[in-house]
């Protein structure tokens, strides 16, 4: 095997949500029978992702029902499956999971503001064996103590992760702060409102929304008979019908920043800084990524090597696959200080509201803008929620494709535009050590 | 602020050299073979998948992560390969900088044996990409704005290496080695680097990153055509052969070392076959998977609520390779006979039914580890420079040579070979854990 570093931090160096740029095929749509699976080939791919979306996320749980959507997604998951399959670890019970396992594929789902994206991954043969076993789960989920357990458990262990990052504990504050209702709630929910949700709370969020008649499946990667078929027997799997209208919807901002302060172990300050922003397909969704352009770099420096977040002053999260969209920087207090930090942010977005770029600044910052958008999508699994993302604003699964056109034609006047109307409003989390003292969350 | 300790804590939780070279070509224009060699003597392999939206250029070298000085200075190939990205060429731009400008992403990694320069690019910019990468590299220019910058650069990675399982893996090379790269190891220190001088920086460059010694590699959304953007060394063509690899020097019997860093934990390590024992090779990357593949692993799944972090990995060398197992954690000490038991069951046949599985597992993860272009190039990269890339895993897919072995594989052989390699006495290092200004090597 080789020993390979390269290959994890080129995936570390991500934004947030995925949307493809332009590959060599279009995406075929299927009709599954009113749902619809849209699929995006790739002939040299060993590998398929199907992949699921049900209109379950964030922003269909009430205020008391944080990390329902999770709970509910990761007890599929766990669900124990009649069919043993062959396996190296006998003796520990036999999930979904342990049986995708034994296939040689992969099960893996993402709670979003408004879907929760199911992941299969594997070969077309392994998929083939793998998605009955999917579809069998979906049909019947348990949702018994024993399997929520197993599934707080599993979801414990997501949780640490990103209450272990200081940007995606700014990130999650900020969202909290701008969207209403369930689709500000932390992804994953906490152990505390995880315990308190019962068998009775699962069956009836599954009941009420994993409904065929809002579901679809994006498909990339070694696509075939294997994966349509697989396409066909995971909606089939669930029960016909649809759920209420979206209602995502955001929170006005204030006069004034709004100041959010958290202290948590961490050795330095972060700051984040959350803005409102155009979500993909808005006509000023190409002027807002070439302005992440412009703020990701304002303190580049002669770097030798692309930086990891831990080394570099600043960076953003933009959460363009949701509307509204809202998009947050992060300052890393162990780089810069945090002050001069956040002036020099605010000073950039109000300059870049009041004066145009010099074309030498937009010239620089579009074609930088073009390449990070090229190199949003670099997985199979991120390719397959591209389309996801595209399909869920309600576009072409292929809209994405016309972004870098559309960053080529963006004018000084434009990026002016688009800071006065999203770049001058903002909230701000602080996350700071423990040590500094005083309260906070 | 930007303190070294408070980055420790967060982490412990055509240019200008010359012409463009000339592309093969046969008198029926067919099509450029997916790998060769061109006429400036660079070897090249392009693996195009237009489905990628983009695509990533690499240059591997044979070179020693130390040097080629008698003493050496671990971590110098990177500390050289970084410093070259930052140099500012006769082209006007720095290669780090025109990867930024282009939204690209570069990489550079040091190995006991080898270093990368990868970036991760839009299709459109690959033939630049390729101009500038090889004019840099193949006629290096070295600059002491550029080596500042590389320096830094060198700090952090090595700063982050030091925080992670990286830094024990690196220090069981001199618990089976008594002299050679996989001995001397790729961390470097901060003193080290501020040691470097200029001259020495260029002369490893001058030497490792000549064209005869180099390994292109295209990946993912790009066209052969941008071969044609190779750029020849001008000048002196310096020494027209590759870098022969470095001798090994494995010790009579491994050894056990302690020593003081920012993590605590313990390395168990065997000396493995040699890549050209492909069958062997390829049955400890089964081995590595089956015990150590996070939750499904033997090894993962009997840690229970352990808090400890176990890998365990095959590194295919060119002569030999290492099989590497690293434990941290606050119960590293608790999951240290559970691996041990769990290696010595391995040389007992899993059942036919379990061993199939473990196959497909197996093969989906290592196949899902090859689903970017940086990590495609990396897989060629590697094998190519350990003098094997017919055996590439990402050579041919599922219909390659590797995965054949992989599907020839038996419960019988798999428990004889991990008798053979695993069963002997392992090199041992034990990390004392020790506050960040404190840790120092010991032995």
């Amino acid at each position: 095997m080789r020993r390979s570093r390269t290959a994890l931090l080129a995936l570390a160096v991500f934004t947030a949500p995925a949307i493809a740029p332009a590959a060599a095929a279009p995406t075929a749509v299927v009709d599954l029978g009113g749902p619809r699976a849209y699929v995006r080939a790739d002939g040299v791919a060993s590998l398929a992702a199907v992949e699921l979306y049900v209109r379950a996320g964030l922003d269909r749980q009430t205020a008391s029902q944080n990390g329902l959507a999770a709970l509910v997604a990761e007890s599929v998951l766990q669900t124990p499956v009649a069919v043993r399959a062959p396996r190296a670890n006998p003796g520990t019970p036999e999930t979904l999971q342990d049986a995708i396992d034994a296939c040689g594929a992969e099960l893996a789902f993402v709670v979003t503001p408004e879907n929760v994206r199911f992941s299969l991954q594997g070969t077309p043969d392994a998929i083939a064996v793998a998605a009955p076993l999917f579809a069998r789960a979906l049909a019947a989920p348990s949702f018994s103590p024993p399997t929520l357990t197993a599934a707080r458990a599993a979801l414990a262990v997501r949780i640490a992760d990103e209450e272990s990052d200081a940007r995606f504990v700014a990130l999650q504050m900020l969202r909290e702060s701008y969207y209403r209702d369930g689709a500000g709630l932390p992804a994953f929910g906490n152990p505390g409102s995880l315990a308190g949700l019962g068998p009775d709370d699962a069956k009836a969020f599954f009941t009420a929304w994993y409904l065929r008649g809002d579901a679809f499946l994006t498909v990339a990667g070694r696509s075939g008979p294997a994966t349509e078929t697989a396409t066909r027997v995971l909606i089939g799997a669930l029960p016909a019908g649809s759920g209420a209208p979206p209602s995502l919807a955001s929170k006005a901002f204030g006069a004034e920043p709004k100041r959010i302060v958290t202290h948590r172990d961490v050795e330095a300050p972060y700051v984040g800084v959350g803005f409102a922003a155009p979500p993909i397909g808005d006509p000023d969704f190409a002027a807002a990524w070439v302005m992440r352009a412009l703020l990701d770099g304002v303190f580049e420096r002669g770097a030798a090597t692309t930086q990891l977040p831990v080394f570099s002053p600043v960076g953003s999260l933009y959460g363009y696959d949701t509307a509204p969209a809202q998009f947050v920087l992060w300052i890393n207090g162990s780089q810069i200080d945090p002050s001069v930090g956040l002036g020099a942010v605010i000073a950039l977005v109000k300059g870049a509201a009041t004066k145009p770029l010099s074309d030498a600044v937009l010239t620089r910052y579009k074609e930088t803008a073009r390449g990070e958008w090229s190199l949003e999508t670099l997985s199979l699994d991120e390719r397959a929620a591209a389309l996801g993302s595209a399909v869920t604003r309600g576009l072409d699964a292929d809209a994405a494709d016309a972004v870098p056109a559309a960053i080529g034609a963006v004018t000084a006047a434009d990026i002016q535009r688009v800071a006065k109307k999203y770049f001058q409003k903002f909230d701000v989390a602080l996350v700071l050590p423990r040590a500094a003292g005083s309260e906070g969350g | 602020m930007g303190s070294r300790a408070a980055i420790v804590a967060a982490l412990l939780v055509c240019g200008g050299a010359g012409a463009s070279a000339q592309l093969p070509s046969t008198p029926t224009g067919t099509a450029l073979p997916p790998s060769g060699t061109l006429p400036g003597g660079v070897a090249y392999v392009i693996r195009p998948d237009p489905a990628q939206s983009a695509a990533a250029v690499a240059l591997w070298y044979r070179a020693p992560s130390g040097g080629f000085d008698a003493a050496p200075t671990p971590g110098l190939a990177r500390l050289a390969a970084a410093t070259v990205a930052a140099s500012t060429p006769i082209t006007g731009t720095p290669l780090s900088a025109l990867v930024a400008r282009y939204g690209g992403r570069l990489f550079v990694e040091g190995y006991p044996d080898s270093v990368s320069i990868t970036a991760l690019v839009p299709p459109d910019r690959v033939a630049a990409t390729v101009r500038a990468m090889t004019a840099d590299y193949f006629a290096p220019v070295v600059t002491a704005a550029g080596l500042q910058t590389g320096l830094a650069d060198s700090d952090e990675d090595a700063l982050l290496r030091s925080v992670n399982d990286d830094v024990i893996e690196d220090a069981l090379g001199a618990a089976l080695f008594a002299a050679g790269p996989l001995h001397d190891g790729t961390i470097g220190t901060h003193e080290a680097f501020a040691d470097a001088k200029l001259e020495r920086v260029r002369a490893f460059a001058e030497r490792a990153f000549r064209p005869a010694n180099a390994i292109l590699i295209l990946t993912g959304n790009v066209d052969a055509a941008a071969l044609a953007n190779v750029a020849s060394r001008a000048g002196p063509a310096g020494d027209a052969s590759p870098e022969p690899g470095a001798a090994e020097s494995p010790r009579p019997a491994p050894a056990t070392r302690r020593i003081d860093a920012y993590v605590g934990g313990t390395g168990l390590a065997w000396i493995g076959p040699p890549i050209a024992d492909e069958t062997a090779a390829t049955t400890l990357d089964f081995l590595a998977d089956l015990l150590f593949a996070p939750r499904t692993g033997t090894v993962s799944r009997a840690l229970g609520n352990l808090k400890a972090s176990v890998h365990g990995t095959f590194v295919t060398y060119h002569d030999p390779g290492i099989f590497v197992v690293t434990i941290s954690g606050d119960d590293a000490a608790a999951a240290r006979p559970i691996v041990e038991r769990a290696i010595a069951d391995a040389a007992k046949p899993l059942a036919p039914a379990a061993f199939d599985s473990a196959r497909a597992g197996f093969t989906y993860r290592l196949l899902a580890d090859m689903d970017t272009p940086s990590s495609v190039a990396d897989t060629f990269g590697w094998y190519a420079v350990e003098g094997d890339p017919s055996y590439a895993p990402a050579e041919g897919g599922l219909q390659g040579r590797y995965f054949g072995i992989v599907r020839s594989l038996s419960p019988a052989a798999v428990a004889r070979t991990a008798a053979k390699y695993l069963g002997p006495t392992p090199g041992v290092v034990v990390l004392n854990k020790v506050q960040p200004s404190a840790a120092k090597s010991g032995s």
